[in-house]
């Protein structure tokens, strides 16, 4: 610390709070709002007055199919996709790090989809999967198969949000897991060349241990914002064919804007909290056995 | 040995496999902004000039704004995550320095009686008392802070928290869903227009939230940043009797560049991309990027061609971007952010 005199140190206060005050403002003070609201009956259109009935909201929530459909269907999407990027992620990290041909003109190509907006993601996506005018469906055809009704029919429409969440987020997988790999202490690995470990003993005894705090960070990072997932959605299915694909964000967004039942939307939204936490406690809680059995 | 030029072959040709599938995608839009729309409505074609002639038609349609506004949304979309960027960077730089070179300790139990005055005073102030919610918020910010900043200088019981704790506050903004937030911030912005504060559909409503969306990510990423450089340099200045302001503005911001240009290009791409605030929070004048090309899906249905040039219009800032944090990936600048 510097030994700055009290009265010098005060300016420190100039420093963080028009930042602390923006987030609290911003961020915080809408949730108290909104908790507020999600007591009370409240309509938009017909617009009717505000009545406190406690948590009625919420005992509707829990008892909507709807609700307890679209958990179903983002953590199906969530856990599959997040799974298949961490796999595919580490293997290409891997792969990179060990400067297979032409990895410098890989670095940028697979950093790029995670730059992209997931609306632009999606809209791509629609073209390759329409069933007539579409490459994959054209190609499927070459090889003599039938045309797939990849978004209208119910578990396709769910397979193709979980490749296209693959190909946009695996990249941020093969950034933090590369950038892990080049962390490790290289003495370590040059001891295990010279006693001549197979390289996936090396890979299964030393990396992959090594690399397990970081995985279990970025598994987290991915699961959360997995959860978030709405414009994917929202452009590619539209939560269809019925309520195939509805994600939980997607449900509350329609919730609120097209039944405009304000109310019900934010014990909806604050339920997803809850989900969101008890999820991401549950996943700390296992990482943490999980890492603690391998070190 | 041999065992490792076959795990060498595995890796390269999986490598490749997934860089075509990666380009691909990238590669059919490309191609698609250029076709005519027999090109399309026939079938999938993929060559330019062998399977069908090029064309710029889709791009003269777009820009002339023959077929609805285009060049809007793009500007609002510039301006607004321009001016984000900047203010987030600037203010989360100026939090991050603050939380790397001094010690905060804040009470616990200063944080609680502050919510508590804030959401029991809300509730009894809107539910009970009637008034509205804006007001409402007004009130109990000014009350919550000027009640709990002066018992944070008294010496409370309970634990302390420190630097570590307001760093991990600001990240785990980001932790919530943000349809919580969008959307009670939409119910509070409706509020507001009815008290004659336009913030829904405006320009600083939309800079306010994204803001806010944006400093966790500044917070944290330049703390990272700010504590790899060396403090010698700043106490020199201190003795030379230099004010802070200054030194962070002359010294430190000047040595913090690379950490600056990533940082911006992060939260730049978060801005550009992001979508749900703006659903929840535009309709019609501010509308940016990303909702135009959402709706493109519904008014424009399958003319991929007029798509694709909007979707090129997004993606290509963001491949300089990308380009631009990729070279600094080599450098190893990210890997220090990872810890």
């Amino acid at each position: 610390m510097t030994t700055a005199t009290p009265r010098r140190d005060s300016i420190k206060h100039v420093f963080l709070w028009p930042a602390f005050l923006v987030v609290l403002v911003v961020s915080l003070f809408p949730l108290i709002y909104a908790l507020s609201v999600s007591f009370q009956t409240m309509r938009l259109v017909p617009p009717s007055p505000p009545r406190f009935v406690g948590l009625d909201n919420y005992a509707a929530v829990l008892a909507s199919g709807r609700f307890w459909g679209s958990i179903w269907t983002t953590a199906v999407i969530v856990f599959v996709s997040v799974a298949l990027q961490y796999v595919i992620g580490l293997v290409l990290a891997l792969a990179l790090h060990h400067n297979v041909k032409g990895a410098s003109l890989y670095r940028v190509t697979f950093l790029l989809p995670m730059f992209l907006a997931p609306v632009c993601v999606a809209l791509i996506a629609r073209m390759i999967f329409h069933p007539v005018l579409g490459p994959l469906n054209d190609g499927l055809t070459l090889l003599g198969a039938a045309n797939i009704p990849f978004l209208t029919s119910p578990g396709l429409a769910v397979g193709v949000l979980i490749s296209v969440e693959v190909w946009q987020w695996t990249p941020f997988v093969v950034l933090l897991m590369l950038a892990g790999l080049q962390g490790l202490p290289s003495e370590v690995f040059e001891a295990a060349r010279v006693d001549d470990i197979p390289a996936w003993r090396r890979f299964t005894g030393i990396t992959f241990p090594m690399l397990l705090p970081l995985s279990v960070a970025v598994i987290f990072i991915r699961l959360i914002e997995g959860f978030k997932l709405i414009d994917t959605v929202f452009v590619l299915t539209g939560g269809g064919p019925g309520t195939a694909t509805e994600t939980l964000t997607l449900f509350a967004y329609s919730e609120g804007f097209k039944k405009f039942n304000i109310g019900m939307t934010s014990a909806l939204s604050f339920m997803f909290l809850i989900v969101v936490i008890v999820f991401g406690t549950l996943y700390l809680a296992a990482a943490q056995r999980l890492t603690r059995r391998f070190t | 040995m041999n065992e490792n030029r076959i795990f060498r072959r595995l890796g390269l040709i999986i490598a490749l496999i997934w860089l075509f599938f990666c380009l691909f995608p990238l590669w059919w839009v490309l191609v698609t902004a250029f076709k005519p729309p027999i090109a399309v409505s026939e079938g999938a074609t993929y060559l330019p000039f062998i399977d069908f002639w090029p064309t710029l038609n889709a791009f003269h349609e777009a820009f002339s704004g023959i077929r609805g506004d285009f060049v809007g949304p793009i500007l609002s979309s510039v301006l607004v995550s321009v001016v984000v960027t900047v203010l987030s960077v600037f203010l989360g730089s100026m939090a991050a320095y603050a939380l790397v070179r001094f010690e905060f300790r804040i009470r616990l139990l200063a944080g609680l009686i502050f919510a508590v005055i804030a959401i029991g005073g809300f509730m009894l102030l809107t539910m009970s008392f009637g008034i509205r919610a804006p007001y409402a918020l007004v009130v109990v910010l000014v009350l919550g802070l000027g009640v709990a900043v002066p018992m944070n200088g008294l010496n409370l019981p309970g634990p302390v928290m420190g630097n570590d704790d307001v760093t991990f506050w600001f990240v785990s903004q980001r932790m919530f869903p943000p349809i919580v937030s969008a959307f009670a911030l939409f119910l509070l912005y409706s509020e507001a227009n009815k008290v004659g504060v336009r913030l829904l559909d405006s320009f600083p409503g939309l800079v306010i939230a994204y803001t806010a969306f944006g400093l966790p990510f500044a917070v944290w990423l330049m703390r990272d940043f700010f504590s790899t450089l060396p403090v010698e340099v700043e106490e020199a200045a201190q003795v030379d009797d230099i004010g802070r302001m200054r030194i962070f503005f002359q010294i430190v911001l000047p040595m913090s560049k690379p950490g600056l240009v990533a940082t911006s290009m992060i939260v730049l791409s978060f801005i550009w991309n992001e979508f749900l605030f703006a659903l929840l929070l535009t309709s019609s004048k501010w509308q940016t990027l990303p909702i135009l090309l959402a709706g493109q899906n519904s008014s424009r249905g399958d003319e991929w061609w007029a798509i694709s040039v909007a979707t090129l219009v997004s993606i290509a800032p963001m491949i300089v971007v990308a380009a631009i944090l990729g070279r600094m990936m080599r450098s190893g600048l990210l890997a220090g952010s990872i810890k």
